[in-house]
């Protein structure tokens, strides 16, 4: 990444999360206030203790399902890979249901849920791992397709055991960032900017995968380990993600290749995928505005994503 | 020449299934009162069994029959009615009504339900016009439904607790509560759409060709595609309004047919699969009332666990 890029890219960032604070509707003087380095009155305080998190979370969730995208679609040579069409994400998501409906998980709790996320998306990755196995990667969609929908008809199961607690799993099924404070992001951030610099540190291993098994193989990578590394990876983000802010669809689709078009490896989906979030939250406030802060979840951001996400979706199919 | 042996057990198997459902149950009647049996049995046996097991027997056929449609027309196993947003429409109509308080009678919200699925079925229509080839089709129901499904989950957001348990029964799939009112909205329907089912098999013989050598032998294909789409809507939509949206019994019928004739077309498969789906339904529905009576589960809690079994083992052994 060039400096200029990186300035691009810092100037970006800074403008989506001025006006991903401002949206939240707080006097503008509330927000210059924080600059002095104190949380001073009551605006001051509800900006450092809930918008700024949630800005926070925006960021970390985009940025994580963009990289974990990028590395699935780089290593599996298949651009409509994503943590939502290979199981991962589905099976996160079922992982932090089932800890909390069987009372595994307390329900405040970051670190149980990242680590039930975690468990699940290995889950989810080792069933569609297990159904391709020795196919064709470009096969392993089809199967993460079927996988997913094997993960929700068990997570359907396990709501249909205790109906009542579907109000408390809506905000993991549709994903939202909102509600989530300095607790919940304290090791959940080190997490992903952790497993982000791991995958900038693979980016020479996907660019020798990329082009093909035997290229990897003539150049002295085994494909089966490569690979292997790359979905670890990706499990880990998109676990970690999903631990924050639940099944946040499209981002980890779709950014990536805004990404590639760019011309950029994993900085760039991080960036594009922490800007696409953090507007979509923008808009997902605004919108509540719009509706008289009548809701009682808000409009949850997975919502934004998902109908951004079908009118990427609508226009490539009908373009073939 | 040896005895056909599945067409009979599949018959047999339907009948003990519907007879099961009469019979079981509180109170219990036995096969041979259901004629002649007391007042209240009579009262329980025709105004609740009768019609339940009815719209399970052509609910089933139809969301089984609409799966073969779907899976043939686009040429993809993984077209499932919930992909082509009639379900999801539904979903969405019904949601709205209970969530918002819309002033909607309770007895009309199945006509909802059934408008929904329409608007849905129709949005995907008009979307896909554009699209040229099976996989663009099967992509923009996908968008569709994926859309319609944010929105739904976005309604829901605002809903209170009470209102989620109400929704939770629908929006899963259930048979519970349906009567002779109910039936009679959703049978008509379904008996006027089966010459509709029978003049899609031609079509879908020279769909299943590929799309070029389909249309160098005469064929309209998209049109033709669009057209078996329509009926595949019209037979979900049926069944959604009353009952919501029932998975997995149109991935699980059309892979059960083609396992059991696995070098057959389309006009063996349609009835294997309408009569697979008649009897994944009815066993559903059965477990459904009994497995945790007295409290009654929803049935597409049962078929997406039949679904998850059956997809497992049959993936695994392709």
């Amino acid at each position: 990444m060039t400096a200029g890029r990186a300035v691009a890219a810092a100037v970006l960032l800074a403008a989506v999360a001025t006006a991903h604070l401002l949206a939240a509707g707080r006097p503008v003087t509330a927000l210059t206030g924080l600059l002095d380095g104190t949380a001073g009155g009551l605006e001051e305080r509800i900006v450092w203790e809930l918008g700024l998190p949630r800005l926070l979370t925006a960021v970390l969730t985009g940025a994580a399902l963009g990289v974990a995208g990028y590395v699935l679609q780089t290593a599996l040579r298949n651009p409509m890979a994503a943590p939502e069409f290979s199981g991962v994400n589905p099976g996160a998501v079922l992982g932090i249901l089932a800890g909390l409906t069987l009372g595994v998980v307390p329900a405040d709790s970051a670190a149980g849920a990242l680590a039930a996320a975690l468990l699940g998306g290995a889950l989810g990755g080792g069933i569609t791992w297990l159904f391709a196995a020795r196919r064709d990667p470009v096969q392993l969609v089809v199967y993460g397709l079927l996988g997913s929908a094997l993960l929700a008809g068990i997570a359907t199961m396990l709501l249909a055991y205790q109906p009542s607690r579907f109000g408390n799993a809506l905000r993991w099924l549709v994903g939202s960032v909102e509600g989530r404070v300095w607790e919940h992001l304290g090791f959940t951030s080190w997490w992903i900017a952790g497993w982000i610099a791991v995958a900038w540190a693979c980016s020479a291993m996907l660019a020798v995968l990329a082009p093909g098994d035997e290229h990897a193989a003539a150049l002295g990578l085994r494909p089966g380990v490569g690979r292997g590394v790359a979905l670890a990876v990706a499990i880990s983000l998109t676990a970690g993600a999903a631990g924050l802010s639940g099944a946040i669809a499209f981002v980890g689709l779709v950014t990536p290749h805004a990404a590639r078009r760019l011309g950029g490896g994993v900085p760039t989906a991080a960036v594009a995928g922490a800007v696409a979030l953090a507007g979509a939250d923008t808009l997902a406030q605004l919108a509540v505005h719009l509706l008289d802060d009548t809701h009682r979840l808000g409009v949850p951001t997975g919502v934004v994503t998902a109908l951004a996400g079908a009118a990427v979706l609508a226009r490539l199919g009908r373009s073939q | 020449m040896s005895i056909p042996v599945a067409p009979w057990a599949a018959g047999i198997g339907l009948g003990a299934l519907g007879l099961a459902g009469l019979c079981l149950g509180t109170p219990f009647v036995a096969p041979q009162d259901l004629l002649t049996g007391d007042a209240v049995a009579g009262v329980v046996v025709w105004e609740l069994r009768v019609p339940r097991v009815l719209v399970g027997l052509a609910g089933g056929a139809a969301i089984g029959a609409a799966g073969l449609l779907l899976q043939e027309s686009l040429r993809n196993p993984l077209a499932v009615p919930e992909m082509i947003g009639v379900s999801t429409g539904a979903a969405l109509a019904v949601g709205v009504c209970v969530v918002w308080a819309l002033p909607v009678p309770f007895p009309l919200y199945p006509v909802m339900g059934l408008l929904g699925a329409v608007a849905g079925g129709l949005l995907t229509l008009a979307a896909a016009r554009a699209a040229r080839t099976a996989g663009g089709v099967l992509l923009v129901g996908a968008a569709v439904s994926s859309a319609i499904q944010a929105l739904l989950l976005a309604v829901m957001a605002t809903a209170d607790r009470l209102q989620y348990d109400m929704l939770f029964r629908y929006l899963v799939g259930s048979l519970s509560g349906l009567m002779w009112e109910q039936a009679g909205r959703t049978l008509p329907w379904l008996a006027a759409a089966l010459p509709l089912v029978v003049l899609c098999v031609p079509a879908l013989g020279l769909l299943r060709l590929g799309d070029d050598a389909a249309a160098s032998l005469g064929s309209r294909v998209h049109r033709a595609r669009l057209g078996v789409l329509t009926v595949a809507a019209l037979l979900v939509g049926c069944v959604t309004g009353p009952c919501g949206p029932v998975a997995w019994v149109g991935l699980l019928a059309p892979l059960l047919a083609r396992r059991l004739r696995p070098r057959a077309d389309a006009r063996t498969w349609l009835p294997w699969s309408a009569a697979f789906g008649a009897l994944v339904t009815l066993a559903a529905d059965l477990a459904a009332r009994l497995a945790f009576a007295p409290v009654e589960t929803p049935l597409g809690a049962w078929t997406a666990l039949a679904g998850v079994v059956a997809a497992a083992v049959l993936v695994r052994r392709a």
